[in-house]
Order: C-alpha cells, then structure tokens, then sequence
C-alpha cells in the first residue's frame, strides 16, 4: 500500500474535528498528497494521516500544522516519518481500516 | 505465542496516536522487536505492545520513549516486563482484538 501513495508517513493530531477537517484541506491542497486515514483517538483528538513522497509529506504537514493552529483547540501534534518501518505499516493499515 | 515473538513485554503510552506512531517507528528500527498491539485505551490515550528478546525490548522502550517524548503531547508510560505471568498473556491477547 505505501508504494501505491509514495513512501513517507504524515500525521496531524488535533484538539477536536474542525481544525482536523481543516488541515486536511490545507495539506491536500498543499501537496501532492494522499489522506489514508482519519482516526477518532478518544478524549477529543482526531489524527489524519497522509502519505506521499517526502518532500511533498513534508510541504504538506507544515501548511496543515499552519493553517489549522487557528481553528478551535487546535493542533496537538504534527509529525513526519520519511521511511517507516515494516512493522509499523500494520499500525498505520490497522489505522486505516478502523 | 510469546515464544514466537520472545518473551518479554514492553509497553508504550501516550497521550495521542501521533507520538505512538512515532514511538512504534523508532522501537522497531531501534531493535529486532515485534509489534503485537496498538491499542486505544480511551479518554486519547495509545498503548503500543512490543514483544521480542529482553535486551531488544529493553532498548527499544528506550528508544521509542525518547523518540515520542518530543511529539505532541507525549509520553505517558513506558515500561518492561521480562517475563509476564502465564496468566496475564490472556490479557495481552484480549488486547489485540
């Protein structure tokens, strides 16, 4: 599956749904990007993960973390892993799939 | 199954699946360990399970409790346990479903 979106991992978490709906626009629209996965995390945080070839994950995540640190609670966290391991593509499919 | 992974256990919390993520990513390339878990425990909290030798699952707790600690809001536990009772395997398997 990582080959089909390009390799590297983007992860936004945020404080509630609005500024994660809004990252998401941010990010897609920023670079060429795929969203694979929008996870309710519990406790109010919702994590959108897309993936993509680096740079673009990288451009991507940075307008994202930008644009929805003015929306609602915010961003909580915002992350990229350039390569992630085998093990964890089961973590990110299993993210995918619930 | 612990004898197919190796026998100890460790474990990783944070606060937001980001940081587990990351945690996940740095425990495994840090040392020949399995993920057997990726558990929502509730109120935004994510537990990773790792099985593998002691010495790797020690060092790769390490690893990925540094690792997450700068990520989002972070680390709430991680911890080892070299040898789980048979009875708590019961626990770990629950754990995956």
């Amino acid at each position: 599956m990582s080959t089909e979106y390009g390799i590297a991992l983007g992860m936004i978490e945020t404080r509630g749904l609005v500024p994660a709906i809004e990252a998401a626009d941010a990010m897609t629209k920023a670079a060429e990007v795929r969203l694979v996965s929008r996870e309710f995390v519990g406790g109010g945080y919702v994590t959108i993960l897309v993936r993509g070839e680096t740079g673009a994950v990288n451009a991507a995540v940075r307008a994202g973390a930008d644009a929805c640190e003015r929306v609602g609670d915010g961003l909580v966290a915002a992350h990229i892993i350039a390569r992630p391991h085998n093990e964890v593509e089961q973590v990110v499919s299993n993210a995918a799939k619930a």
